[in-house]
């Protein structure tokens, strides 16, 4: 067989989304790689500025739909800068959960999508059960499983409801064994091992240099994590520790994210304490009614009337499942943003798809990709 | 008569049939009391039911795999159609078979077409070869297992005529690893007969599942060949973890990628057809057939169509094996699938022939005693 | 992390930088540099080798109607912190060098901000359309790409 062009995608099981990578390959061997993006662009950096600050809160959802509640405290952390508002503690503390609740269920749904590039069949459906219960959570504060809505400039929509916590960490205690569980799957199984050890190398002054994130990096051995080293909402205030590994390959970006887990779930439960003995407001008061909030909390009082728009620009970066990710909203005076720029991980950390892909085999590229996370409409946003 | 087997059952029915046409026209019983028309009456009535069991049997195996695959992930499998999704495969065929059986528009229309019938047939033709009990092909095919094996490896010829044919880069990619890998595990394979060959002294199916009974730990010795034979199956089969040429991350349906309807239900029946076949083979060379071991009661034995049942049992057991396996391992790369063919499995197999062959010469087992008298 | 621009201004002077205009302080950052277009190159370098801001987090470009405004994000893992670099670019014909030989992650930063602000940046590797279709002439991020009106869109099929 001579060299060839074969496109993997827009409909490929690879992708796991709407993109497309064409490979050169001679035979079984990847020879030179480009992907091609755009065919989930929404233009959602166009369509906040024409929107109510709150408005753009939809849109986040929608950008990263296996990781919608890191988008939005991303966003919402932005914009809050921007405006001049500060959330009231205990939004935080609930905003910090769900992130983390977030990480989790997206973590889980890439360790299900993973392994299934790979063959393996049952762990998918563990992990899609698995995945439900945390949906579940999701769906009984915010009442939405995929898209949620939920947070507010100035704080969140609503407070947890009662039994939250109990059911919260019953389905914590349900995960623990879990990832065991999974990690014995793909850890002790020879094939496993043989088909990712080695596979799909970024060493981490090659990641650094191609703007590459998240896990990704850190199984090459770097320790960035923006959630320890700039610490965001009350990063500060809980006990993790950064998950790495050593060599940047498939292996190395899988025990990451199955340490990433079990961080989380330590998280989540010193979150679960404080919330308990905490109680509180969750949205601050006296918020300016042109934020257009569709869904106000009912009741609440000291809308202000008075247009006093305030001026800034608002940087914020968090760590989301799939790396760094960072919003710059402008408000330049007015009931909508300015403009709005998004970093996406997955776009930089697929930029240096090159680096990473060439050389290997055809059957390699599912692995190599899926150990990337690629979450399409991010990417293309 | 008794019947005792599948033959006795058609000979018994064509009888019955001739014989009541006989009593309807009386002026016709004298010629259709002739036995060479009966015998050939039944070989056709034969031929039907044995299509027909082997294709409900694949229907039947596709849904064992589905509800066995859904224990395994924690959820039902088919619930819907029939009693526990009994009739689900049913519907699915139904449902490939309304619809529109269509062609790529640069595709070549010959082999196109012909790839996959002729997959299904020739795959369908293993149990024409394959004696299901006894009575059954008792002395008339003497190489019934070199024939078996010859048509078991016709498949990468037609999966490649196919997927050729296709004109997609997917489904060549698929094809030509079916090839590679189909011709990378023929050996060990054979390899691996050879060794049933030796112990059995006979090409024939029907002396090699009798021997069996003669000694029952005739796997003792065969143990390294049976482990041999299961790998090298599940590579021939193409199931996981060796299904690479169809491989849906990479290369989205490998060699059946293009086809829809009929023609892919063609595909997929015939990949379970040579699944069924392969396991019943598995069992045939070295778990003993359609018999128990001799020390097995003598009522266990001897109900009617037993051996069929114990057959089928044992070959539906062989296969829960291989979903299991689907179910835990996750797929090689092309050249581990390949190095692990010839690399390991070729020595494993040599090794296999050898110690047969060391059998043979002793014919005893420490612990277990010697083997009174060998056939062949 | 603390604003600290004159912390970043020390560290400018000291590298001996050109074409710095301004430092300011910037809420989540250390500071918000602003440079004239045309000394991009050399500053680029500066930022990466002597204040060791070696991660390019991304590239944006903002339309300010009568200037363009490109700003590059970019993170030091020694000192663990944000700066913004931001330069203004006349509006007729928007252009800045790129920043690609210093941060190859810049590559896809700046093919999109080229494709939806149409900052055009001068030598880069590979300026080819990313998220639009190739052949597309709009820049949908200018305040002028009105988002309510349908668009004449003439898309060219790359055939492979």
């Amino acid at each position: 067989m001579s060299e060839m062009w074969i496109n993997m995608g827009p409909q490929h099981p690879m992708t796991h989304g709407l993109w497309n990578l064409r490979v050169r390959i001679d035979g079984e061997m990847i020879l030179d790689v480009d992907p091609e993006m755009g065919y989930l662009h929404r233009g959602i950096e166009k369509i906040s500025e024409d929107r109510h600050y709150n408005e753009v809160i939809t849109l986040m959802d929608r950008t990263c739909y296996v990781a919608g509640m890191a988008w939005e405290h991303l966003y919402i952390q932005a914009a809050e800068k921007a405006l001049g508002i500060t959330a009231p503690e205990r939004a935080e503390w609930i905003r910090m959960m769900s992130e983390e609740f977030q990480r989790l269920a997206s973590h889980i749904m890439w360790y299900a999508a993973f392994v299934q590039d790979l063959g393996l069949m049952s762990p998918f459906l563990y992990g899609m059960r698995d995945r439900d219960l945390i949906l579940d959570l999701f769906q009984a504060y915010t009442g939405g499983r995929l898209t949620y809505e939920y947070m507010r400039v100035g704080g969140v929509r609503n407070d947890l409801p009662e039994g939250f916590p109990k059911q919260a960490r019953e389905v914590l205690d349900w995960l623990e064994p879990r990832l065991v569980e999974y990690d014995r799957l793909c850890m002790g199984s020879d094939i496993f091992r043989s088909r990712c050890d080695g596979l799909g190398v970024l060493k981490e002054s090659d990641c650094v240099r191609l703007g590459v994130t998240g896990p990704m990096l850190r199984s090459a051995g770097s320790k960035r994590d923006i959630r320890k080293d700039r610490p965001y909402s009350r990063y500060s205030q809980v006990e993790f520790d950064v998950a790495t590994a050593d060599a940047g390959d498939v292996t190395g970006r899988y025990l990451v994210r199955m340490e990433e887990m079990r961080q989380s779930i330590r998280i989540i439960r010193q979150t679960l304490d404080w919330l308990d003995h905490h109680p509180g407001p969750v949205i601050a008061d006296h918020l300016p009614r042109w934020l257009g909030a569709p869904y106000a909390p009912v009741g609440r009082e000291g809308y202000l009337l008075k247009r006093n728009y305030p001026k800034g620009v608002g940087l914020s970066a968090i760590e989301e499942p799939h790396g760094e990710a960072c919003a710059y909203v402008v408000n330049e005076g007015g009931e909508h943003p300015y403009r709005v720029k998004f970093r996406s991980p997955v776009f930089a950390n697929l930029s240096a798809c090159s680096h990473y892909l060439v050389g290997y085999r055809v059957a390699d590229i599912p692995p190599i990709m899926g150990s990337v996370d690629v979450c399409v409409g991010e990417v293309d946003r | 008569m008794a019947i005792t087997t599948l033959w006795d059952v058609a000979y018994f029915m064509a009888t019955a049939l001739l014989g009541l046409v006989g009593r309807i026209i009386p002026p016709l019983a004298a010629p259709l009391g002739n036995v060479d028309l009966i015998w050939g009456l039944a070989a056709l009535v034969f031929g039907a039911i044995l299509l027909a069991a082997s294709m409900i049997n694949t229907i039947m195996l596709i849904w064992f795999e589905r509800k066995m695959l859904g224990r395994f992930m924690d959820r039902r499998g088919a619930m819907h159609v029939g009693y526990a999704g009994l009739l689900q495969n049913f519907a699915d065929g139904l449902k490939l078979f309304r619809k529109n059986t269509f062609k790529p528009r640069d595709a070549d229309g010959l082999g196109f077409y012909a790839g996959p019938t002729a997959y299904l047939v020739t795959s369908l033709l293993m149990f024409g070869v394959l004696p299901v009990s006894t009575g059954w092909s008792d002395g008339s095919l003497p190489l019934s297992m070199l024939l078996a094996l010859v048509i078991f490896s016709f498949a990468p010829l037609f999966i490649f005529i196919s997927a050729w044919s296709s004109n997609n880069k997917y489904s060549l990619i698929g094809g030509m690893r079916s090839a590679a890998q189909m011709i990378a595990y023929e050996v060990p394979i054979l390899l691996a007969v050879v060794a049933v060959v030796v112990v059995s002294g006979s090409f024939d199916l029907n002396t090699i599942v009798n021997e069996q009974r003669n000694f029952w730990f005739w796997t003792l010795p065969l143990t390294l060949a049976m482990i041999v034979f299961v790998t090298g199956m599940l590579a021939e089969m193409e199931r996981i973890p060796f299904d690479l040429p169809e491989a849906e991350a990479e290369l989205v349906e490998g060699w059946n990628t293009e086809y829809g309807g009929m023609l892919f239900a063609y595909f997929m029946l015939a990949d379970y057809v040579r699944a069924l076949a392969g396991s019943i083979l598995i069992v045939l060379l070295f778990l003993g057939g359609w018999t128990l071991p001799s020390y097995v009661p003598a009522a266990l034995t001897s109900f009617p169509l037993a051996g069929i049942f114990w057959l089928m049992l044992k070959t539906y057991l062989v296969f829960g094996v291989f979903v299991w396996i689907r179910a835990a391992l996750p797929r090689v790369r092309t050249d581990q699938l390949l190095r692990i063919g010839w690399m390991r499995l070729i020595p494993l197999s040599l090794a296999s022939v050898v110690i047969a062959a060391a059998f043979v010469l002793v014919k005893c087992v420490p612990v277990l005693g010697c083997v009174p008298s060998m056939g062949g | 992390m603390e604003s600290n621009p004159e912390d970043i201004r020390a560290q400018l002077t000291a590298a001996g930088a050109v074409g710095v205009l301004a430092v300011e302080p910037f809420d989540g950052a250390a500071a918000r540099v602003k440079f004239a277009p045309e000394s991009a190159a050399a500053l680029f370098q500066v930022f990466r080798d002597a204040l060791g801001f070696t991660h390019l987090s991304t590239v944006g470009g903002i339309d300010w109607v009568t200037r363009y405004e490109v700003f590059y994000l970019l993170w030091s893992d020694a000192t663990k912190r944000y700066v913004i670099l931001s330069a203004d670019l006349d509006a007729k014909t928007p252009h800045i060098e790129t920043a690609s030989p210093t941060w190859p992650s810049a590559n896809w930063h700046e093919r999109e901000a080229w494709e939806l602000v149409g900052i055009h940046f001068d030598h880069h590797p590979d300026l080819r359309h990313l998220l639009m279709p190739d052949g597309y002439q709009f820049h949908p991020l200018q305040r002028a790409f009105k988002l309510h009106e349908p668009e004449e869109l003439e898309v060219k099929v790359r055939h492979v």
